[in-house]
């Protein structure tokens, strides 16, 4: 057996952004392979400022790896530049930092959810080598193809063409985010144990702890 | 100064006993020796002029660069050795460059001016394993002017690698007096057209020939057009001013 | 599945159960890998009057195994004198695909029908025959795992027909505009014990 680099460890990952608000949840299940699953909490979502917060599903291993390299970075820029890095430059940022490793990625689905300058909820979606696109609901990782049609069936209400369509209310982002996960965590063998849930608005960052399916 | 010379002034990076870099200081003077160059930040943008020294009526006065641009948002005006002025703006247009390539946001001109001083300060022998590109200290200073999310702001950097942000600031030979009349006339409410004329008046002032539109150069950055250095019929409308 | 060839023509199928009914729906492209060929392609069939059968995978294994179990239906009618039942439906289906246990149908069938007690019943089976019988959806076809995560969470029990329409209609929507093998307008048939609602959905043209 030769060594290989890269292991799938599962997972997944969803952001929603409102007008002055972004929300952000993942789930804790660490998965191996073969059906093993490694440990029920190992959070793959981290705050990296206070309008931002990222996930990194795949590789767990270079997902950490990753948010240390970007928040050593973070760190740099606000010594040099005096102030937080904003969440549109984190995201350029990390597009350099992904395709800086284009011939040796970090096996990572990344999505960023915060709030952009004008306090306006944004999400940014990465592929593992750094292509990127700034979106309005995202879901990636083990279980997207199942929760990003339910995302894209109620976040904006894409197929009912007659309803008015107003700001999405934070309450309801959270219950379709918790929705999709409990879908998720039903059908996906790699999505379970709990969800975390990061709000970001004008106040900061703050996450909220659910449980799911445990099987 | 010039009286007590002695070994020290010879290694670049070696205090005298008193704790002077002779070399510094001496570079320094060069600017002294060189043209005139004003800056002058209002609400409304910053103006940069420089007297240009048209030695011969057989010098194409066109070809005396001593405005650049280092990015869109961003000028520079210099005195002294013109010449070293290019390293370090090739410098600044790189850092620029590279962090609108790595945030996609404009760069800062305090990070510009302190990314120079960085530079600036990179002569003499390396440290181990260090590359250092310069052997001497660049014998010139920028004003640095540009707009950010701070609005619009003027920077003077020297060979010593100290960045200090002016309102107005006058370099070069004859930066004493153009400094003193700078400080009397400049106010927070000046309008970008009242430092257009200023910064000439200026220059007019401490010039040694008359001022016309061929022998100085001006230039603004503003937050409608950037940065843009003025034609020589659009610098004419302003000497009209005078 | 998920191999090479099933997924060579695309296309989607989905079956839910509801309050004394049930509804089929399928999409209704017909392609070549990323190439769409066709935009009219029927993936369900009509077993008896109160059985449909719906079918996902390689188009020519469609059009030759819903041909040989349209004559299997038939055969059963003529010798037993009676409507097929659903159950029996399926593994009659079971069987047929068990035949060819080592070169199989490359397809995904759905059965969802009323029983003769008009009971709604629905399954699926993969390739080979085995046969999943449940009381809530069964999905298939390129679009399944896109499919799964929307009826999972937008399905609920006991649906009447016309909320299990908007149900069944919302899921495929939604999960064939997330899978570009799968799309160009879908069909619903909603089953009830008094008649059979077909309706035609419009979906993302590309």
């Amino acid at each position: 057996m030769s060594f290989y680099p890269y292991t799938d460890n599962g997972g997944s990952a969803l952001a929603i952004a409102g007008e002055d608000y972004c929300l952000l949840a993942s789930d804790t299940r660490q998965s191996g392979e073969d059906y093993k699953i490694h440990a029920g909490y190992v959070p793959k979502a981290f705050k990296l400022t206070d309008s931002c917060v990222y996930a990194g599903v795949g590789f767990s291993a270079d997902g950490v790896a990753l948010v240390k390299r970007v928040r050593q970075s973070i760190e740099w820029y606000r010594h040099a530049h005096e102030k937080t890095m904003s969440t549109p430059a984190l995201a350029q940022m990390i597009a350099t930092v992904l395709y800086s490793k284009r011939f040796f990625p970090y096996y990572v689905g990344t999505i960023l959810g915060g709030l952009d300058e004008n306090g306006r909820g944004v999400v940014y979606s990465f592929d593992p080598v750094g292509s990127f696109e700034a979106e309005l609901h995202k879901a990636v990782g083990s279980g997207a193809e199942l929760i990003q049609p339910f995302l894209d069936n109620q976040v904006n209400l894409k197929f009912l063409p007659e309803v008015e369509r107003t700001p999405l209310p934070l309450d309801v982002a959270l219950q379709i985010a918790k929705d999709a996960f409990t879908s998720a965590a039903e059908r996906d063998t790699k999505t379970g144990d709990y969800l975390e849930i990061f709000i970001i608005d004008r106040e900061g960052v703050n996450v909220e702890r659910f449980d799911l399916k445990r099987d | 100064m010039f009286l007590t010379r002695s070994e020290y002034d010879r290694g670049v990076n070696t205090f005298s006993p008193e704790g002077r870099l002779f070399q510094v200081e001496y570079a320094i003077e060069a600017i002294k020796l060189g043209s005139t160059a004003v800056g002058i930040q209002t609400s409304e943008g910053v103006v940069l002029a420089v007297e240009k020294r048209v030695t011969s009526p057989l010098l194409v006065s066109s070809s005396i660069e001593k405005i650049m641009e280092i990015d869109r948002h961003l000028g520079c005006a210099m005195s002294g050795l013109t010449p070293d002025s290019r390293t370090l703006i090739d410098h600044a247009r790189t850092q620029s460059q590279n962090h609108e390539f790595t945030y996609n946001e404009k760069i800062k001109v305090e990070s510009v001016a302190q990314a120079v001083c960085d530079l600036a300060l990179r002569f003499g022998e390396g440290a181990d394993g260090e590359e250092s590109t310069m052997s001497r200290p660049f014998g010139v200073a920028l004003l640095i002017a540009g707009i950010d999310e701070k609005g619009p702001q003027l920077f003077h950097t020297d060979p010593s690698g100290t960045y200090v942000q002016y309102d107005a600031k006058a370099i070069g030979s004859g930066s004493e007096g153009a400094q003193t009349e700078l400080q009397e006339e400049y106010h927070k409410s000046l309008t970008l057209q009242s430092a257009e004329t200023l910064s000439l008046k200026v220059l007019k002032q401490v010039m040694e020939e008359k001022l016309n539109n061929t022998n100085v150069e001006l230039a603004a950055v503003t937050p409608e057009h950037g940065f843009k250095i003025y034609s020589e019929a659009d610098l004419q409308t302003v000497i009209e001013r005078l | 599945m998920s191999s090479e060839i099933d997924e060579y023509n695309g296309g989607s199928v989905l079956a839910m159960l509801g309050k004394n009914c049930v509804a089929i729906a399928s999409d209704k492209r017909f392609g070549m890998k990323l190439m769409t060929l066709g935009t009219e392609f029927p993936k369900i069939f009509q077993a008896t009057d109160k059985i449909y059968i719906a079918m996902a995978g390689l188009a020519t294994d469609i059009q030759t195994l819903s041909e040989l179990i349209r004559y299997k239906i038939n055969m059963y009618k003529l010798r037993e004198e009676r409507e097929i039942e659903p159950t029996t439906l399926a593994y009659m289906v079971a069987s047929t695909l068990y035949e060819r246990r080592f070169s199989p149908y490359y397809v995904s069938p759905l059965i969802a029908g009323l029983d003769k007690n008009n009971k709604p019943y629905i399954c699926n089976m993969d390739l080979i025959g085995c046969v999943t019988t449940t009381n809530d959806f069964v999905v298939g076809g390129a679009a399944d795992d896109c499919l799964l995560g929307t009826c999972e969470a937008l399905y609920e029990p006991d649906l009447e027909p016309e909320d299990l329409f908007e149900t069944i209609s919302q899921s495929l929507i939604s999960a064939v505009d997330r899978n570009a093998a799968s799309g160009w307008g879908a069909v619903v048939h909603v089953l009830t014990p008094e008649r059979v609602i077909t309706r035609t959905l419009k979906t993302r043209q590309d």
